[in-house]
């Protein structure tokens, strides 16, 4: 039963490793651009009245949020290819399902964030003679970004984790590096232990950061 | 495009399909038999328990919840067994990982939702002479619970979109036998859609479900709304 823990292979292959964690930040970093840019729009969609605008962003973002991001992530692999007139490679498949993903999350949390802000701060800006867009730029959205800081912030954590399942579809990041370790140097203990925390080291701070925030942008304080 | 779809397929084989959301089911409902109320053992250990209890319980609470699911899975399939010794197949592997995941999760909707509850509560019941296990048992944890079901609900989703993932550890889930029905197939593209479909379907049913709850208690007053 006395298991003699050696996590030379884990040094051995740092190089391997410090690529996998920078393929899982890059993809990460990406995703979570590309997914609150959309995100923004998507999530003015779904608060404006107007149907053609805000039956299909209601569409798409019921059916991303109500279906397994890995199958999102395999469909952009496996299936999307067959109809798709570019070639796609893992980092694309693993992108277009991470954005997705991430734009409909993000879009309930602008969506949120607008409702939030006073009907009066609306008003005001029209009555300043501002168009749509200019209210929403510098009045609205001013002020309900920092609302939603907290909720982005909660975004990213569940996206770095996200990123893990990339690994399916052999897209280099860290847990795939980690099982081609394992699988070459025999230690799927060491690699699998060290791997986990590799993520908590690296996740683990920004939670942190986000129950500060949350406390800090608490309404009334 | 000149794609031709082709349904037929799918649905010739579709029973293995239904076979793999049954499993799929499953998996989640062995997750939530343990992962509920191991979570509520996990909140009051760090809501209530001392300092060398509290402190251990809340860094595994931190780690399950800072992991990616993938990484607690293979790690509890590929290096437990070799640790203890022991042979465990990809159902049992599946099972432990989201009951602890998910225990994590719901350890900190029981905990929000006991802290929650007005500290009056807990001092009219002292003032009726309950000790503290009964005032948290017949005063607290009522009002609590029926404030965390939308939360707990959320969670129990989750808890079965994450399953998803015992499918790369060869236990036959719906998107595992949708990728060998593929492979054998050719046919990715409507394997893959049909599987999303179904995921979408059960999914969405619960969702709705949770929604409805949620207004039906807000409308109540037994959960504050927001």
């Amino acid at each position: 039963m006395e298991y003699n823990w050696d996590f030379g292979a884990v040094w051995t292959y740092r190089g391997l490793l410090w690529t996998g964690l920078q393929n899982t930040i890059i993809l990460a970093v990406v995703c979570l651009v590309l997914g609150l840019f959309f995100g923004l729009f998507v999530g003015a969609a779904r608060y404006s009245t107007r149907p053609i605008l805000n039956y299909p962003a209601t569409a798409f973002v019921e059916l991303f949020r109500n279906t397994p991001v890995l199958i999102q992530i395999m469909w952009f692999f496996f299936a999307f290819p067959i109809i798709s007139p570019f070639q796609v490679d893992a980092f694309t498949a693993a992108t277009l399902g991470l954005v997705l993903n991430t734009t409909a999350f993000s879009s309930e949390i602008f969506r949120a964030g607008i409702q939030s802000i006073a009907k009066g701060q609306w008003e005001a800006a029209k009555a300043l003679g501002m168009t749509y867009m200019q209210q929403m730029k510098r009045v609205i959205l001013p002020q309900a970004i920092r609302r939603m800081v907290p909720a982005f912030m909660n975004r990213a954590v569940e996206l770095v984790k996200m990123t893990s399942l990339a690994s399916v579809i052999a897209y280099g990041e860290l847990m795939h590096q980690a099982k081609s370790i394992a699988a070459i140097s025999f230690n799927p203990i060491e690699m699998y232990t060290a791997v986990a925390i590799f993520y908590f080291l690296l996740i683990f701070p920004f939670a942190i950061l986000v129950r500060r925030l949350e406390i800090k942008f608490q309404p009334g304080s | 495009m000149g794609y031709e779809w082709d349904f037929a397929i799918v649905f010739r084989d579709f029973d293995l399909l239904l076979l793999g959301l049954v499993n799929t089911l499953k998996v989640t409902g062995f997750a939530l038999l343990f992962g509920v109320p191991l979570g509520l053992v996990l909140a009051l250990a760090r809501l209530y328990g001392v300092a060398i209890i509290r402190v251990p319980v809340g860094f595994v609470i931190e780690f399950l919840r800072s992991t990616p699911p993938i990484a607690q899975l293979f790690w509890f399939f590929f290096a437990m067994p070799l640790l203890l010794d022991i042979e465990i197949d990809p159902f049992e592997a599946a099972v432990i990982t989201f009951s602890l995941q998910s225990s994590a999760f719901f350890a900190e909707v029981f905990r929000g939702g006991i802290a929650s509850i007005d500290s009056g509560q807990w001092e009219a019941s002292k003032a009726l002479g309950m000790e503290r296990n009964a005032q948290l048992r017949r005063i607290i944890l009522p009002q609590a619970i029926k404030r965390m079901v939308p939360a707990f609900m959320e969670r129990a989703i989750e808890v079965m979109k994450t399953t998803t993932l015992v499918g790369t550890i060869s236990y036959a889930d719906l998107l595992y036998e949708a990728n060998s029905i593929a492979e054998e197939t050719y046919r990715y593209l409507e394997v893959f859609t049909v599987a999303a479909g179904m995921y979408f379907v059960v999914i969405f049913i619960c969702s709705m479900g949770v929604r409805h709850l949620e207004h039906y208690l807000g409308r109540t007053g037994e959960i504050t709304t927001g």
